[in-house]
């Protein structure tokens, strides 16, 4: 690039300012890895306690703690991405500290929904003995609802700020969900989790990582 | 009445080097050097002189045992890129 200003026009000066602002606004782009591996986790974590509840066997561990265990690696994944990248944008910042938001939030939870079940426990035992009827309080069937709201909220906002429609729906999809499942037994609300982290992650995840591809391979390699 | 264009950004590659730091956080010089098609000798030079204004920070650091050049815009870039922007929408609706 030429450094001197003679024929250097205040027209010039425009373009070039808008060619550098479109060449760095283009220049982050998501592998989609990480919400293939979080679709994949949740949804078959679901699908999991499904088959629990209907065939009526219990594993020896909740198969919702896969969970904490996929933590680490993202976090692997994570920095060998940021290790990779010449450039950090403002858009990557702001996504980086929603989902590290969710992240939290969805710690915080699993903490206070067990909490809340805790105390729930002894209270429907106390209504049991006391009442004799088995219609009681039961906080498991609005737990998933609660967590369908929290999964939408990140990959909405992700959506918005990729201007990328397929977490947008995905997003909107958790919200839809998290309604449908104050209506539905457990395990139909087990499989809309199931249904509503494949929308909202695995599958704009395969896409993002499709185009990554692409986009590998159109650099051409350095001999 | 027509301000006179900042000298320091009225030159084709420290334009495009702030252009590019104004839309991001920070950017390593590789970064730079490929978006501008730059030579590394010739954007080094400018960088620094963008440093030596005061528009932009420079960090220095290692990466993998390579030397890693950090670029970030200052507020006093930011506000000299501004008002750069505003006088040349002044000169082009003369």
């Amino acid at each position: 690039m030429n450094t001197e200003k003679s024929n250097f026009t205040e027209k010039d000066s425009l373009a070039l300012i808008t060619e550098m602002i479109g060449k760095a606004k283009d220049s982050y782009h998501d592998t989609g890895i990480a919400a293939i591996m979080w679709g994949s986790v949740i949804a078959f974590c679901s699908l999991v306690k499904i088959s629990e509840l209907h065939f009526n066997y219990k594993l020896p561990f909740d198969i919702f703690l896969l969970t904490f265990l996929a933590v680490i690696p993202q976090l692997l994944l994570s920095h060998k991405e940021r290790k990779k990248q010449n450039v950090r944008t403002y858009n990557q910042v702001a996504l980086d500290y929603t989902w590290t938001a969710f992240g939290i939030a969805i710690f915080l939870m699993v903490f206070v929904t067990n909490a809340v079940f805790a105390k729930l426990g002894a209270f429907n035992e106390v209504y049991i003995s006391s009442t004799g009827k088995q219609d009681y309080f039961r906080f498991s069937e609005f737990t998933a609802a609660l967590f369908l709201i929290i999964y939408g909220l990140p990959t909405f906002i992700t959506g918005a700020v990729m201007k990328f429609r397929p977490m947008l729906l995905g997003g909107i999809v958790c919200w839809v969900a998290s309604i449908a499942c104050l209506f539905t037994p457990v395990k139909v609300d087990l499989l809309l989790t199931a249904i509503a982290t494949i929308i909202a992650w695995l599958i704009p995840g395969i896409i993002l990582y499709k185009k990554h591809l692409q986009r590998k391979a159109a650099i051409p390699a350095h001999v | 009445m027509f301000k006179d264009l900042d000298p320091i950004l009225h030159s084709q590659l420290r334009l495009a080097v702030i252009s590019l730091l104004i839309t991001v956080k920070e950017a390593e010089f590789t970064f730079i050097k490929e978006k501008t098609g730059a030579t590394a000798g010739n954007l080094s030079v400018q960088v620094n002189k963008l440093k030596e204004a005061g528009y932009i920070d420079v960090l220095k650091q290692f990466k993998d045992n390579y030397p890693q050049t950090i670029c970030k815009i200052t507020s006093k870039g930011i506000d000299a890129f501004e008002e750069y922007v505003k006088n040349l929408q002044s000169y082009l609706h003369k």
